[in-house]
């Protein structure tokens, strides 16, 4: 799978016109993930049963309501990649054995948030792919424990204010970088992707599906509600966080890290940051001029290596 | 004992609204429980709060079933069974809602003979919703009758000191507003009647049968279901598509829409569902012409009236 | 039917192996490890049609086993101790999703501290999550009862995922003779696996395991997991009566050993149980009316049962192989409750023994069944005891002084654990 495969999705005019997702969700009105997951879902197709681990998500499918036209399983927060493990496993056996047919196959698809892609289901996942199973992992990375009230993660950026980071210094802490870590194990396919560009989201998940074992996704999804802002401001927000460099668009295939977007023109990282509550504490009462610079750094010193 | 529940949509401040009652029955010498109740939906979504308050130690628990006093900080609410607003209601219950129509429009509406008390609702505003509590609150207390203005006053500085002096001086302002325009219905609001032992309905129990699994696990065996769940309420805003100024373009506003709410015909022209359309407003801030528009639900409703009317004269 | 030497591991992995299993998820744990590896054996040499997955944990091997069957295919693992308890939220959750798979325990006491030797603490803890439970006292029982177990599980009736339990050490590392079933008898009797509608499908969307909000369909859900767990007595009275007609071997939800005309009785469960029939012989032998019942089904509780055999007892001596903390032995508890209020019911006395795989001796037994006849005479049970000599305490202290226990300590609290009040 070396040469880049040919794709549909060349512009805006591409991109489905159809939803396969199903309206009536009890996600947050503007809600990122929701948004990032409904792209994802019209490139998948309905053929598709989605393994899920406790978070926001979970209550997509709550009884007797469920917005999918394909299956849908919730497992717990650690374990939604060993219930990939074990429909994939089976639906291979049921196949193999003749039990069903081909035509009977689904894709199996894990969708966790990133409290459980960054730490609770990290093992699980490392397990899946040290076993080369043949599956599609979303990650919609909130960066926070959105679920339970937004406190921190593993994957909350430094400085941003959470429930459970609420000083004036916001979190400590420094999101971990899980693309790497996923990279690592030099799985099929990684890639990050965000809501706000479906079109690089569309050709990630086109070629995704065109390959064989993990292919690990993760999505930024801006959270109207864990980051504090006007829900209207979801798509802008992922743009920015594009075009400030803070979410760098790339894909891990063949052992090499490729960009597929690179801001020629950064914006400055506080474009970013003013437009969320998260980081209010960084503007005011007064501008925290040393916390936003050490953010603008860690950006450039990213880029700086890439762009060299 | 006084049972009083709050009515609102996730976001509206009910909890609070809430816990300003709860610390003011608490500061008049009441012995007091309140709580928030919500399920799987965030902001937006119908949530409800209750107050209970008592000369004696409180010992019941959970949901009011029979409310004293109804608060509804959204009118939108009413018509939802989801809701729940008028559960449990009975004879003496009084309903406080915000909302521009008057007493006999929502007794004729709802067919109850209930008193109704109804807050003009004064804005569109998004920022300035943030004040429904408070004026429930502020409202609430005279119908109780059994609040100072000095009590409500301190609750409000208690329970919301976390905001800032500015915040909470505009809260106090829009609950002493409240406060006075009730005056008339002062005390209005009267403690129900207790159930007894000695007589009461018997629960109909029966005996759950055993089901089989392919009928008692929790699954659900069909596709979208969830398009049944009307999430068009949770709207405060309404996106309104210009269809002059719609260029048609790649149905951007489509894609963007996280909640799958914009469908596109085969001519390339967009549609928003308003029964699903939670009312983000991504799709107005992202169609590139800008040719959609944003009005409130309030007025958005009032239209749809009129253009009812027209049809049916 | 051919009679050869099996570990109580071997004949598990046997009978996941007769029983024509689909899928193994695993992860190693002492003293489950001979089961996997056998089976893995098994299958790299073609001998068995069936996918392996060593996972990283039990939590996901519980998962990926509840997934797998969900999806509809037979599916078999096994554990023990702390990897039962690793898996413990997933054991509740696949129970919820009613996905029918077969899980052997070897049952093995927890940490802290930790041990490799075997007591019931771990099966016990998981008695409330929706699993069925079959405990063995032989090998031959562990084979026989993979086989119903998987009959069990998958009854529409039933429709639950179905642990057996054999003892680490005195079973699971044990060799006894054991007659095998013939592979096509074996699998006539097991026959297929349909899932019915709990499946996933391209052509037959549904969304499994989903959330519910409310406590109102919540009970409903939970209780008819607990109908579904009760109807177990009568399906497992039906398949083990079919099994006895193809093999020959009975099995009950509750066993009787000499219980006819007997007035008093050990109650136990596990691998010892066949050390209380030894004492029960040798009790006979010298003139006692004693017999052993013997609980094969935990879960569901064969209360029915035990009411039944117990009806004309007097005196009971419970011989728990757990504890739990702050209360006692589990079976104990669970006796009580079922006996309670019951005509002329029965005194019962307590004993914990066998923590740890600490053993029980003959001399003990007839003791506790002095014990429980003494309590007969006094009309009152004496407090629980906890199976443990002066001689053992000694060695204790010998231990705790190389480990530089405080010595003051040691003589002041000395004597003052000896309760209890029948050790004569
Ligand atoms: C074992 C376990 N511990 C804790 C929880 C509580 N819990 C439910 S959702 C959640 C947050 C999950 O965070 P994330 O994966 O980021 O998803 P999000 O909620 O942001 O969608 C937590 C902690 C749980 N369900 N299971
Ligand atoms: S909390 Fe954030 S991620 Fe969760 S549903 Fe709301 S907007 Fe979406
Ligand atoms: S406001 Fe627009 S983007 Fe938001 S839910 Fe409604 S139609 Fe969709
Ligand atoms: S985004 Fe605007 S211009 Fe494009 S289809 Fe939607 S309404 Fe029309």
């Amino acid at each position: 799978m070396s040469e880049v495969p040919m794709t549909r999705y060349k512009s805006l005019k591409h991109m489905p016109s159809t939803r396969l997702l199903g309206t009536g969700t009890p996600m947050c009105a503007g809600c990122g993930g929701l948004g990032a997951l409904h792209e994802i879902y019209d490139i998948l197709g309905e053929k598709t049963v989605f393994v899920n681990a406790a978070g926001c998500m979970t209550l997509m499918s709550v009884y007797p309501f469920t917005p999918f036209r394909g299956s849908w399983l919730y497992t717990a927060m650690a374990s939604a990649p060993a219930g990939a493990q074990g429909i994939r496993d089976a639906l291979d056996i049921l196949i193999e054995k003749k039990r069903i047919s081909k035509a009977e196959d689904l894709q199996v698809v894990v969708l966790t948030g990133d409290g459980s892609a960054y730490g609770m289901g990290l093992s699980a996942t490392s397990g899946t792919m040290e076993r080369d199973l043949d599956y599609l992992y979303i990650c919609y990375d909130n960066e926070g424990y959105g679920n339970t009230g937004q406190q921190f993660s593993a994957a909350t950026p430094h400085a941003a204010k959470t429930s459970t980071s609420m000083g004036p210094r916001g979190f400590s802490g420094f999101k971990k970088d899980l693309f790497a870590i996923w990279a690592a194990h030099k799985p099929a396919y990684v890639a990050t992707v965000i809501g706000s560009e479906p079109v690089d989201l569309a050709r990630k998940i086109e070629k995704a599906m065109q390959m064989k074992g993990p292919r690990m996704i993760i999505a930024l999804s801006p959270c109207p509600t864990g980051w504090d802002y006007d829900p209207k401001e979801t798509v802008e927000i992922g743009k920015l966080a594009v075009k400030t460099g803070v979410w760098p668009l790339k894909e891990y295939i063949n052992g090499e890290i490729i960009h597929t977007k690179i801001p020629r023109q950064r914006q400055p990282v506080e474009e970013y940051l003013k437009l969320q509550g998260r980081f209010k504490h960084l503007f005011e009462p007064q501008r925290n001029e040393t916390l936003i610079s050490k953010l603008q750094n860690k950006i450039d010193t990213y880029w700086e290596n890439i762009e060299s | 004992m006084y049972r009083i529940r709050f009515h609102g949509r996730g976001g509206q401040g009910m909890k609070t609204a809430s816990r300003i009652l709860g610390t003011a029955l608490f500061l008049e010498g009441y012995e007091i429980q309140d709580a928030p109740r919500y399920g799987a939906e965030r902001r937006g979504a119908p949530i409800f709060a209750y107050v209970r308050a008592d000369k004696k130690t409180i010992n019941e628990r959970g949901i009011i079933t029979r409310p004293d006093l109804i608060i509804v900080a959204d009118d939108s609410l009413i018509p939802v069974p989801a809701a729940g607003v008028l559960a449990g209601i009975v004879e003496h219950t009084v309903l406080l809602i915000n909302s521009d129509e008057s007493e006999q429009t929502w007794q004729h509406r709802l067919n109850i003979r209930n008193k109704i008390i109804t807050l003009p609702v004064e804005t569109e505003d998004r920022a300035e919703l943030r004040f429904i509590g408070a004026t429930c609150t502020g409202a609430a207390s005279r119908l109780l009758g059994i609040i100072s203005l000095a009590s409500l006053e301190q609750a409000i500085k208690d329970e919301l000191a976390e905001l800032g002096p500015q915040i909470i001086d505009k809260n106090i302002h829009k609950a002493k507003q409240a406060y006075e325009k009730v005056a008339p219905n002062e005390n209005c609001v009267s403690q129900g009647s207790e159930i007894t032992a000695g007589k009461y309905l018997p629960p109909d129990w029966i005996d759950l049968p055993f089901e089989a699994a392919h009928i008692s696990a929790p699954n659900v065996w069909a596709s979208a279901t969830s398009m049944k769940v009307n999430t068009g309420v949770w709207r405060t805003l309404r996106p309104i598509i210009d269809y002059e100024r719609c260029n048609k373009c790649w149905w951007v506003c489509s894609t963007f829409c996280p909640d799958s709410a914009i469908t596109v015909d085969e001519s390339g022209q967009p549609h928003i569902d308003y029964d699903h359309c939670k009312g983000c407003m991504i799709c107005v801030a992202q169609c590139p012409p800008h040719a959609i528009e944003t009005i409130s639900e309030q007025e958005a409703a009032a239209q749809d009236k009129l253009k009812e009317e027209e049809t049916t004269s | 039917m051919t009679r050869q030497l099996l570990t109580g591991n071997g004949a598990a992995a046997w009978g996941a192996r007769l029983a024509a299993t689909d899928y193994i998820p695993a992860f190693p744990i002492t003293p489950q490890t001979e089961i996997i590896e056998a089976l893995a054996n098994w299958i790299d040499y073609g001998e068995m049609d069936t996918r392996m997955v060593t996972m990283e944990s039990e939590h996901s091997m519980i998962t990926a086993a509840g997934a797998a069957a969900a999806t509809g295919v037979r599916v078999f693992s096994a554990t023990s101790s702390q990897g039962l308890l690793y898996a413990m939220e997933m054991l509740y959750t696949v129970a919820g999703w009613r996905a029918p798979f077969v899980l052997t325990n070897v049952s093995r006491g927890l940490a802290a501290p930790i041990t490799l030797e075997s007591d019931h603490n771990d099966i016990v803890a998981a008695r409330d999550s929706g699993f069925l439970q079959l405990h063995c006292s032989t090998c031959q029982e562990v084979l026989d009862n993979t086989l119903i177990a998987f009959r069990l599980a998958e009854d529409k009736r039933v429709r639950l995922p179905v642990i057996v339990n054999l003892d680490g050490f005195y079973l699971s590392f044990t060799r006894e003779p054991v007659e095998l079933p013939e592979a096509s008898a074996a699998k006539e009797y097991v026959g297929e696996y349909d899932p019915e509608n709990i499946q996933f499908r391209a052509s037959a969307p549904v969304s499994q395991a989903v959330a519910v909000l409310g406590g109102s369909p919540y009970s409903y859900f939970r209780y008819e997991t607990h109908l579904a767990v009760q109807n177990g007595l009568t399906v497992f009275n039906e398949v083990a009566d079919e099994f006895a007609e193809k093999f020959g071997r009975q099995y009950k939800t509750v066993e009787a050993y000499r219980m006819e005309d007997a007035e008093l009785a050990f109650v136990m469960m596990g691998s010892f149980s066949t050390k209380a029939m030894e004492a029960v012989d040798k009790l006979r032998d010298s003139g006692w009316a004693i017999g052993l019942c013997r609980p094969r089904m935990l879960r569901p509780f064969p209360i029915k049962q035990f009411q039944e055999m117990l009806s004309h007892i007097k005196g009971i001596a419970v011989i728990d192989q757990n504890i739990s903390m702050g209360m006692g032995g589990v079976l104990h508890t669970e006796l009580m409750a079922a006996m309670y209020g019951q005509p002329d019911a029965p005194v019962i006395s307590s004993f914990i023994g066998g923590l740890g795989g600490r053993d029980i001796t003959m001399e003990e037994f007839f003791e506790m069944a002095n014990t429980a006849r003494n309590a007969v005479e006094q009309g009152q049970a004496p407090s629980p005891r906890l199976l443990y000599s002066e001689n053992e305490l000694r060695e204790m202290r010998k231990l705790q002084s190389i480990a530089k226990v405080e010595r003051d300590e040691l003589g002041q609290s000395s004597g003052e654990n000896s309760g209890g009040n029948t050790h004569e």
